[in-house]
């Protein structure tokens, strides 16, 4: 899908316009993300990591949907090569984005390409790759995602902060880490958009509540392992019978 | 001991995001590897809400008198018309929170 405009003539923007421009982009989203992060940091603490450590998870790992599970298995005393494999596994994904971005980037210094890796976050692909596609190409594009990139961390690692040092006050009555769930409820509930994802969808809830007696927490993994698979399939008759 | 997991987990996450970006890889990820990595925000967050909502602390199955169901259900009608993740969060828990009240 090449978008109209990309095969336009290079435009020249400065650096600090596509920055300015990828952190306004992104800012919206922080409504999202600040809660998220903060909800991450309650949760952590109570899965009985110590505050350092649930910190420095949202700045080494830098990934929420995986950072939960991480915490969530470690508290289930998970064996850490099941840790490291199943946060692996949600954060393969990642991949795809690598890829789509990789003809815009790839003629970058290996610094540049490094730095921007480790900032290439959901959020940040999502409203940068618009930038890229959807807008005529500049020198300095990179840095759009860039600012994308760092808004998105400052405001996850402040959020986190934020979440353990919050975590002690807040009573549990007030039923907080269900606010992960919801989280997840928002991103996945406009997602299903065809039968094969509502095939994913089903398999995976299924299998997650059925497997809850598998040690480890490994029913993470199994059902998601099942629901890319049942959501692989069904997409693939699908499109062989049209 | 946590230590080395969150730094292999860490090291794990950024190289997967820096695979393609790396000049080593080849310029396309197979057609079918592709399609199936579609399907892992879906499938992954799903195996965590279901559990969320349907097991209590107990470990056990909870539908009746579970005011986590109905919470579960506004916040998805909240997700699919609004398309608002901070929308979605707080009707979820003013939702819990009025089941809680009202009937539990």
């Amino acid at each position: 899908m090449v978008h109209p405009l990309a095969n336009q003539s290079p435009i020249h923007t400065t650096a600090a316009a596509e920055f300015w421009h990828g952190v306004r982009d992104e800012l919206p989203l922080m409504l999202a993300v600040v809660p998220f992060g903060m909800v991450f940091g309650v949760l952590g603490l109570a899965s009985g990591l110590a505050p350092l450590e649930v910190v420095l998870l949202s700045s080494i790992v830098f990934a929420g949907a995986s950072q939960v599970v991480f915490v969530q298995m470690w508290g289930a005393a998970t064996p850490g090569f099941l840790v490291g494999g199943s946060v692996a596994v949600i954060n393969l994904r990642h991949a795809l984005y690598s890829a789509s971005v990789a003809k815009y980037l790839q003629h970058l210094p290996l610094r540049w390409r490094l730095l921007l890796a480790y900032l290439l976050t959901d959020e940040a692909y999502a409203l940068s790759i618009q930038r890229f596609q959807q807008q005529p190409p500049s020198p300095n594009q990179h840095y759009h995602l860039l600012g994308s990139g760092l808004t998105l961390w400052s405001c996850w690692q402040i959020a986190t902060i934020i979440g353990v040092f919050a975590g002690a006050m807040i009573p549990n009555s007030w039923s907080l880490d269900f606010a992960i769930p919801l989280t997840f409820i928002a991103l996945v509930a406009p997602a299903i958009k065809n039968r094969a994802d509502l095939a994913a969808c089903v398999t995976s809830a299924t299998v997650a509540l059925a497997g809850q007696g598998l040690p480890w927490q490994s029913w993470i993994l199994t059902a998601a392992v099942a629901g890319i698979m049942a959501g692989w399939l069904v997409q693939r008759r699908t499109r062989g019978a049209a | 001991m946590i230590w080395i997991v969150m730094i292999t987990t860490g090291c794990l996450t950024f190289l997967i995001r820096f695979s393609m970006l790396s000049g080593f890889a080849p310029k396309k990820l197979p057609a079918a590897f592709e399609n199936a990595l579609g399907f892992v925000p879906i499938a992954v967050l799903t195996s965590i809400i279901g559990p969320a909502v349907l097991i209590d602390q107990a470990g056990d199955f909870d539908i009746a008198g579970n005011p986590r169901l109905p919470a579960a259900i506004i916040a998805t009608g909240v997700a699919l018309l609004t398309r608002s993740a901070p929308a979605t969060i707080a009707s979820g828990l003013i939702a819990l929170w009025g089941a809680d009240w009202l009937f539990y």
